[in-house]
């Protein structure tokens, strides 16, 4: 391990020396560069209906519909107007309409003052009490209230179709509106929730935010699904599962290993390959050596063979008065296979746990950052500039993390549970060598990088924190690399070469998970209190003093990584914690 | 609430025109909300001859909410131990009829018997429910009591083995039609065919089954000519 870590280290200090400059000015670049619009949105319940309202005003522009008509086809399709746009160039407007249940029949002859006949209570009404929809029908308010209370109720308010049979037609809402606000005002406001809410219902870019309590906010994201956002109320997550933000495990290698580590079965496991329970007081006896003559600590003895209880003469070869069976070769294999799936198991589990127990030991770093760096400005160096000891934090957090989940993604990518028929041994012996080489290297760069920001460099002179600084802003770099190295590799050479792409991962993200900003309301002043919230973390922290300086130009670690291309934001410091360690802060 | 004004309406309306659709819907008991409707098995099926009872209940919400339907089960309600031969010929009797969906010992073990006396793929042969879009999401307050009625005879007529509510029926009827239609004709002309059939062999059906012939004649009279009703009194005796 040692070796493996200086010859890489030499070898990045070979290869960047000379564009150390550019990389100082990397490293300021990913602090100070004012967020960009995001390509994921917070939607609050006041900016709802004018998230609605963008899609709402396509439609209708480009069909010149009413807002309800347009309201009918959204909802028919999911909310997804490129769809929609594609039925219709296919299929065109009428075939679009019919499958939506949006008639457009303009005869909107005026009430006839003469009654009309409702088929539905068969009762002679005046024609100012009734109602005729876009489909022609025309029935008595009194039922079309009776009717639309009924499918509100249903829960089906979303879609209420007409009372005449086999009619697909869509009731017009504001009709709805009217005629059950008059009898059930608070029905009405339900219905009318019910139409907003349907944005984030039946939407597959948005959904709602997990967090417990709910916040109240949804999140919208642009074209991929599989990405991790935070909220405006601070909480991370996978926005396809909804777990906590897990890359590069899949969703599927995520959900299984929680329920792994969570199920005692590995526990019972053990407990069946290595104890056998004791034949007069039931408690599991375990082994420590020597013939199979076993003695539980109630006194009693038994055979370890068959578990039976026995005298307590013996010889090396036999018990006195007892023989059993042999061992049954499939038993013996099975118990083998228990043993070594356990090992394997503890191997990934040990490592993973340990990197999130060092995360969380390394969150406290926090605190004692601050104290050194508020020390090292009253030294009053040369050096002013201590935005390399956050950035090197940052960074540590963000490997630290990417590090730790990578165990469970190896646990599942090289074992028998997910992949077996896709890879064969031996390709399968090539994938996991290349991914513990990164695996490893990244680790090894992980722990430098963490011992050299514990250092007491606010203790040390000029010259030697100069020399410290040069390791971190080194160090920094490489893991981030090493990151997006292992991203790539997992995207491109192991889950991109199988068979049946249900593993995708959210891609690397330099910066660290993207927040997802306000969806901007102009005409709704509140929106302009809540944009502020991302830099309230720059407060929170109070490590990031010098926060104003000018942005620099692009360079490689702008990039981020990701085999997919897709716009980035660039975020304020971020300290990508894991879930546990953001509930005990 | 009912609107009892439209069901009152239905009602009319339906018995005005009994002789051309051969429907009947009749109040059961004193409110409105419980019907008892009847349809005649239509023609050219196993169903023919026969005449169905619909049970029909009326929900809360009727006519915006579909009304309840379901085939009128028989009881039979007998006392194990009371009267064995009795009891043993009822079991043979409905084993017979049923052809495997019951067995004799299925059939012994229960003091009261419900028997969906309709064999028919969407229905089923233990509640009576009826499978059929329109008594379901597809209902719309447009349908009247009667168009429902009408949309179940129709299924009589045309079943959906694919779509079942009886799937032992419906596996019969899809792989062996013939021992299907059989044993649905036998049930229609057992148990479904009250008005057809004259006294005379209505006393000689009961007679077949083991009852004594005095007997089935007091019967049969006491109970109005009702052949099931005479059967079921028989049992019980």
């Amino acid at each position: 391990m040692e070796d493996c870590t200086s010859s890489s280290e030499q070898d990045y200090y070979c290869s960047d020396q000379d564009s150390l400059d550019g990389i100082d000015n990397d490293e300021s670049h990913v602090q100070w560069v004012p967020p960009k619009a995001s390509s994921c949105k917070v939607i609050t319940k006041e900016s709802l209906l004018a998230a609605q309202r963008e899609d709402l005003r396509r439609v209708m522009d480009l069909l010149s519909l009413r807002e309800h008509h347009a309201r009918t086809l959204l909802i028919h399709y999911r909310w997804d107007v490129e769809k929609l746009f594609a039925v219709l160039v296919e299929k065109g407007r009428d075939c679009l309409f019919a499958g939506a249940g949006v008639t457009l029949v303009e005869n909107h002859d005026l009430p006839s003052s003469s009654t009309i006949m409702c088929n539905i209570c068969i009762e002679d009404v005046p024609g100012a009490d009734a109602t005729k929809m876009d489909c022609g029908h025309d029935f008595c308010n009194n039922c079309w209230t009776e009717h639309f209370i009924v499918k509100i109720n249903e829960g089906q308010s979303k879609r209420i179709r007409c009372m005449a049979h086999k009619c697909n037609a869509i009731c017009d809402e504001a009709i709805v509106r009217n005629l059950v606000s008059k009898r059930h005002p608070d029905l009405a406001e339900k219905f009318d929730r019910f139409l907003l809410e349907s944005y984030i219902e039946d939407n597959k870019m948005v959904k709602w935010c997990p967090s417990a309590p709910h916040c109240g906010n949804a999140i919208r994201v642009e074209d991929d699904e599989f990405c991790e956002v935070e909220c405006s109320c601070g909480l991370q997550f996978c926005f396809s599962c909804l777990a906590e933000a897990h890359s590069p495990c899949s969703c599927l290698m995520w959900e299984l290993w929680t329920k792994k580590c969570h199920d005692e079965s590995e526990t019972v496991n053990w407990i069946t390959v290595h104890t056998k329970s004791c034949p007069k007081c039931h408690k599991p006896v375990e082994k420590n050596g020597g013939c199979n003559l076993v003695s539980c600590i109630c006194g009693q003895a038994f055979c370890w063979l068959c578990g039976g209880a026995t005298g307590r003469d013996h010889t090396w070869s036999r018990i006195n008065g007892h023989s059993c069976g042999r061992y049954k070769e499939d038993r013996e294999k099975k118990a083998e296979r228990a043993k070594r799936d356990l090992y394997r198991y503890m191997h990934y589990h040990n490592r993973y746990k340990a990197h999130t127990d060092s995360f969380k030991l390394e969150s406290n770093l926090k605190e004692t950052i601050r104290e050194k760096v508020s020390n090292l400005e009253r030294n009053e160096l040369r050096l002013k500039d201590f935005s390399w000891v956050t950035n090197g934090l940052y960074r540590l957090f963000r490997s630290r993390r990417v590090l730790s989940y990578s165990y469970p993604f190896a646990y599942y990518m090289f074992g028998d549970d997910l992949f077996m028929d896709e890879m064969t041994k031996e390709e399968r012996e090539i994938k996991q060598h290349l991914f513990e080489d990164q695996q490893q290297q990244l680790e090894a760069n992980v722990e430098k990088l963490s011992k050299y920001i514990e250092e007491p460099f606010d203790q040390f002179g000029e010259n030697k924190v100069m020399e410290i600084r040069m390791v971190v802003i080194n160090l920094s770099v490489i893991t981030d690399n090493l990151c997006k190295k292992m991203y790539e590799c997992i995207e491109n050479d192991l889950l991109g070469s199988l068979q049946f792409g249900i593993h995708s991962i959210a891609p690397y993200q330099s910066k660290g998970i993207e927040k997802a900003t306000e969806l901007s309301v102009c005409w709704n002043p509140k929106v302009t209190n809540t944009e502020k919230c991302p830099t309230r973390d720059y407060h929170t922290n109070g490590i990031t003093k010098e926060s104003n300086r000018p942005s620099g130009s692009g360079s490689l670690d702008e990039s981020g990584c990701s085999s997919r291309k897709r716009p980035r934001k660039e975020s304020t410091i971020d300290l990508n914690l894991p879930a546990e360690v953001i509930d005990r802060n | 609430m009912v609107d009892f004004a439209r069901v009152q309406k239905e009602l009319q309306e339906c018995n005005k025109d009994i002789d051309v659709s051969g429907i009947s819907i009749k109040p059961k008991g004193d409110n409105l909300t419980h019907l008892a409707g009847t349809i005649p098995g239509p023609l050219a099926t196993p169903y023919e001859g026969g005449t169905f009872n619909i049970d029909i209940i009326l929900p809360d919400g009727y006519p915006f909410e579909p009304p309840r339907m379901q085939f009128a089960t028989k009881v039979w309600e007998y006392q194990a131990g009371n009267n064995e031969t009795l009891k043993g010929l009822l079991v043979t009797t409905l084993y017979i009829a049923s052809i495997s969906v019951y067995t004799p010992a299925m059939l012994c073990s229960v003091a009261l018997l419900h028997m969906v006396l309709t064999r028919h793929p969407n229905i089923s042969s233990q509640s009576g429910a009826i499978c059929l879009d329109i008594l379901k999401d597809q209902w719309s307050p447009a349908l009247t009591l009667k168009t429902a009625l009408l949309s179940v005879q129709a299924l009589l007529s045309a079943p959906e083995p694919d779509d079942p509510q009886d799937a032992v029926v419906a596996q019969q009827y899809l792989r062996d039609y013939q021992t299907f239609a059989a044993t649905a004709r036998y049930w229609t002309e057992t148990f479904a065919r009250t008005s057809a059939l004259g006294v005379e062999e209505k006393v000689q059906k009961l007679v077949e089954m083991g009852f004594p012939e005095a007997l089935v004649r007091s019967t049969l009279e006491s109970v109005g000519g009702d052949e099931n009703m005479a059967l079921e009194k028989l049992c019980s005796g």
